[in-house]
C-alpha cells in the first residue's frame, strides 16, 4: 500500500522520545523511490484522464499518497532536528563519537550550523560592554547552597573551606559542609554522610 | 513553570535573622542589607538567611506567621470557608519548606507547625480539585481564583488549563458542525451529553 | 561596592535604580516562561544586568577569598545569571519553534520600530529558519519528483496557540475585558486589582505586554 513504509520512520522518531536513533538512509531512499513512481504513474494518466475520467480518482489517490509521504518524510526529518538541538545543549559543540555516529551527515553539518548560530547569539550578549561571561547552556537551574550532614569517621584534621572558614575533622565528629566540598572525602572515606 | 522555579521566585522574600557577626552594611544588587550587628535582628532576603544559617553564622527569626496559634486559625478559617483565604503571604510553602527545612531548631514547635501547615495546603488542594471539577463543569472558559499562591497553581498545572482548552476546542468543532442550533455553553454544560446532530 | 547608584537608560526615561531593572526583568522572566507566545524583548534591563554583574565580579576580585562578601555576591550573581539565561534560554525556544510566523509579524514589526525581537535575536531566527530551509532542501526535497520539491513555507510553519488558557493577576484594576463567547455573545468582565483569574491568553495580550497583568 502507499505510504506505509513512511509510517514506520515516524514510528521510529515516536518511539524514544528522549534519544535518537540512527538516521534510517535506505528507508527515506526507498520512500523517494516510492514518490517518483507515484509522480510517474500520474504524469502518464494524468494526460490520459482528459478522455478517461474514470482515471480521476486514482490521479487523486497517489497525488494524496505523494503528499502524506512528504509530509511524513520531512516531520521525520524535522523530529530529529529537535532531538539533535537537545544534544547540543546537552553536551555541546563537540558531540561524544558514538552520538555523533547516530547522524547523517548532513544532520552533523545541521548540527554544526546550529551550533555555530548559538555561538554567534551567544557572543553578541554584553558584547557592547565588553562582558563575554554568559553562556546559556550553564546556569540552566537556579543555584543552591546545598549543603549536607556528615560524620567523620576517621580523625582527619583541619579542613579548610572555600569560603575561607577552617572544620576540624575529628574521628566520630558531626559537621553540616557544602556538598561540592565533600564529594572527595567521602568517596575516600574519610567522611560519611548521615541521611 | 517548575517548583524549583517557584522556589527561587519565593527565596526573595525578606525575613528577619539574628547574625552572630558584626558586618557593615552589605551593597547587593537586590538592594542594601545590614548593618550586621551580632545578637540584633536584621532582615536580609530568605536565601541570604538560608545560607547564613548553613554556615552558622545566624538563626533565623521565624516569621509571625509561624505560631501554632496564628496557624491553627488559619487552618480553622480554610475549614470553615467555601473560598480559597488569604494565606499570611504569596510564598507561605516556600518560606516554610526553606525555613523548616534548614532551620528548624530556630522555630519553636517546629514539627507541630509543619503538620499544620501541611493539614493547611491539603484542605487548599482538596478544594482547588473540586473548584476545578465545578469550572470544567459549567463549560465556562474563565474562573476567579484569588489568594491561590504561585505553587498551588503550578500543581494543578498542565492539567486545568490543556483540560480548559481542549473544551474550548470541542465546543468550537461543535459549533462548526452544528451551525443551525443556538449552543450557547451553558446549555451545552447543563445537559453533560453531547449535542451534537 | 556601591550598586545602588542611579542608572540613567535615554533622555527620555526616568532614572532608575539597579534594584528596579532586576525586578522588573524577573517579572519579564516569569511572563515570558508563561506565555504561549514571545513578548517584546527587554534588552535594556538584561544590558543593564550584565553591566552589574560585570562591575560586581570586578570588585569580587579585589576581596580576598575568605571575606563573607565574597559568598554572598556571587551567589547573588549566580541567582542573576540563572534569571538571565533561564530568560533568554525561553525565548530562543520559542523562537525557534515558531520561528516561520515570528518572522513574517516582526518584518512588519520592525517597519514601525515595535519589534518583539533582539536584532541579535532577529539574525538568529533568519539564520535558523534558512538552516532548516536548506537541511530539508538538501537530504529531501531536492531529490523529490517535479513540483513535490517546493519548500512550503506556510506548511512548515507552527503558530503558538492565543487560545490556551492562563492564570493572571490583575496589577491594576482594569474594567471591560471582553471575553468571546462562541455563541457571539461576548462578556465583558472586571479585574480588581489585586485579583486572579484563568482565561484566555488572547483578550489579556495586550494587558499583559503593557504590564497591567502578570502570568501566574
Amino acid at each position: 500500500m502507499f505510504a506505509e513504509k513512511v509510517i514506520e520512520l515516524i514510528k521510529e522518531v515516536d518511539r524514544n522520545p528522549d534519544t535518537i536513533d540512527q538516521y534510517n538512509d535506505e528507508k527515506i531512499r526507498q520512500i523517494i523511490e516510492e514518490m517518483h513512481l507515484l509522480f510517474k504513474l500520474n504524469m502518464n494518466d494524468a494526460n490520459a484522464t482528459t478522455e478517461n475520467r474514470s482515471l480521476w480518482t486514482t490521479v487523486q489517490v497517489r497525488h494524496s499518497a505523494l503528499e502524506r509521504n512528504k509530509r511524513c518524510i520531512l516531520a521525520y526529518l524535522y523530529n530529529r532536528m529537535k532531538k539533535i538541538k537537545t544534544l547540543r545543549w546537552e553536551f555541546g559543540a563537540v558531540l561524544p563519537p558514538d552520538i555523533r555516529e547516530l547522524l547523517s551527515d548532513d544532520e552533523y553539518q545541521w548540527f554544526s550550523k546550529y551550533s555555530g548560530n548559538l555561538a554567534l547569539y551567544m557572543r553578541s550578549l554584553g558584547q557592547d560592554i565588553g562582558y563575554s561571561g554568559i553562556d546559556l547552556t550553564e546556569n540552566l537551574k537556579p543555584p543552591k547552597s546545598l549543603f549536607i550532614e556528615v560524620l567523620c569517621v576517621v580523625d582527619y584534621g583541619k579542613l579548610e573551606l572555600e569560603d575561607g572558614d577552617v572544620v576540624m575533622l575529628k574521628k566520630n565528629s558531626r559537621h553540616y559542609l557544602p556538598t561540592s566540598e565533600c564529594q572527595t572525602l567521602i568517596r575516600q572515606g574519610i567522611l560519611k554522610q548521615i541521611m | 513553570m517548575e517548583p524549583y522555579e517557584i522556589e527561587f521566585i519565593g527565596e526573595n522574600r525578606i525575613i528577619s535573622i539574628t547574625p552572630n557577626f558584626t558586618h557593615d552594611k552589605i551593597y547587593l544588587i537586590c538592594g542594601e542589607f545590614g548593618p550586621f550587628r551580632a545578637g540584633l535582628p536584621v532582615n536580609v532576603p530568605l536565601w541570604l538567611a538560608i545560607m547564613l544559617k548553613q554556615k552558622q553564622k545566624c538563626h533565623v527569626i521565624p516569621p509571625d506567621w509561624m505560631d501554632v496559634e496564628v496557624l491553627e486559625n488559619i487552618k480553622e478559617e480554610e475549614k470553615r470557608s467555601r473560598f480559597f483565604t488569604k494565606m499570611p503571604n504569596e510564598h507561605y510553602m516556600v518560606e516554610a519548606k526553606l525555613i523548616l527545612g534548614s532551620a528548624a531548631e530556630d522555630v519553636p514547635n517546629a514539627p507541630e507547625i509543619k503538620t499544620i501547615i501541611k493539614d493547611i495546603w491539603d484542605i487548599r488542594m482538596s478544594k482547588l480539585r473540586t473548584s476545578m471539577d465545578a469550572l470544567m463543569k459549567t463549560g465556562g472558559g474563565y474562573g476567579r481564583l484569588d489568594h491561590l499562591t504561585m505553587m498551588e497553581i503550578n500543581s494543578v498545572k498542565p492539567l486545568l488549563p490543556a483540560a480548559m482548552d481542549n473544551l474550548l476546542r470541542m465546543q468550537m468543532k461543535t459549533k462548526k458542525t452544528a451551525p443551525s442550533l443556538n449552543l450557547n455553553s451553558s446549555t451545552f454544560s447543563q445537559s453533560g451529553s453531547s449535542q451534537n446532530t | 561596592m556601591e550598586s545602588t547608584e542611579e542608572l540613567q537608560f535615554s533622555d527620555d526615561e526616568e532614572e532608575v535604580t539597579a534594584e528596579t531593572v532586576l525586578k522588573t526583568l524577573q517579572c519579564a522572566w516569569q511572563n515570558e516562561r508563561l506565555s504561549p507566545e514571545i513578548l517584546p524583548h527587554q534588552n535594556d534591563m538584561v544590558e543593564c544586568m550584565l553591566g552589574q554583574i560585570q562591575h560586581m565580579e570586578r570588585n569580587i576580585n579585589k576581596l580576598s577569598k575568605t571575606d563573607l562578601r565574597t559568598s554572598i555576591h556571587k551567589m547573588e550573581i549566580s541567582r542573576i545569571k540563572f534569571i538571565i539565561c533561564n530568560y533568554l534560554k525561553t525565548r530562543l525556544n520559542k523562537i525557534e519553534k515558531y520561528c516561520i510566523p515570528i518572522l513574517n509579524q516582526e518584518r512588519q514589526r520592525i517597519e514601525t520600530d515595535t519589534n518583539y525581537l533582539t536584532p541579535s535575536e532577529y539574525k538568529y531566527a533568519q539564520e535558523y529558519v534558512l538552516n532548516m530551509e536548506n537541511h530539508m532542501k538538501n537530504v529531501v526535497l531536492n531529490k523529490m519528483p517535479g513540483n513535490m520539491q517546493v519548500f512550503e513555507m506556510n506548511k512548515m510553519a507552527e503558530h503558538p496557540n492565543l487560545q490556551t488558557h492562563v492564570f493572571l493577576k490583575a496589577n491594576e484594576t482594569i474594567n471591560g475585558v471582553v471575553l468571546e463567547d462562541l455563541t457571539g455573545e461576548d462578556e465583558e468582565i472586571d479585574l480588581e486589582e489585586g485579583s486572579q483569574h484563568i482565561l484566555q491568553y488572547k483578550p489579556i495580550a495586550d494587558l499583559l505586554k503593557n504590564g497591567k497583568v502578570t502570568l501566574l
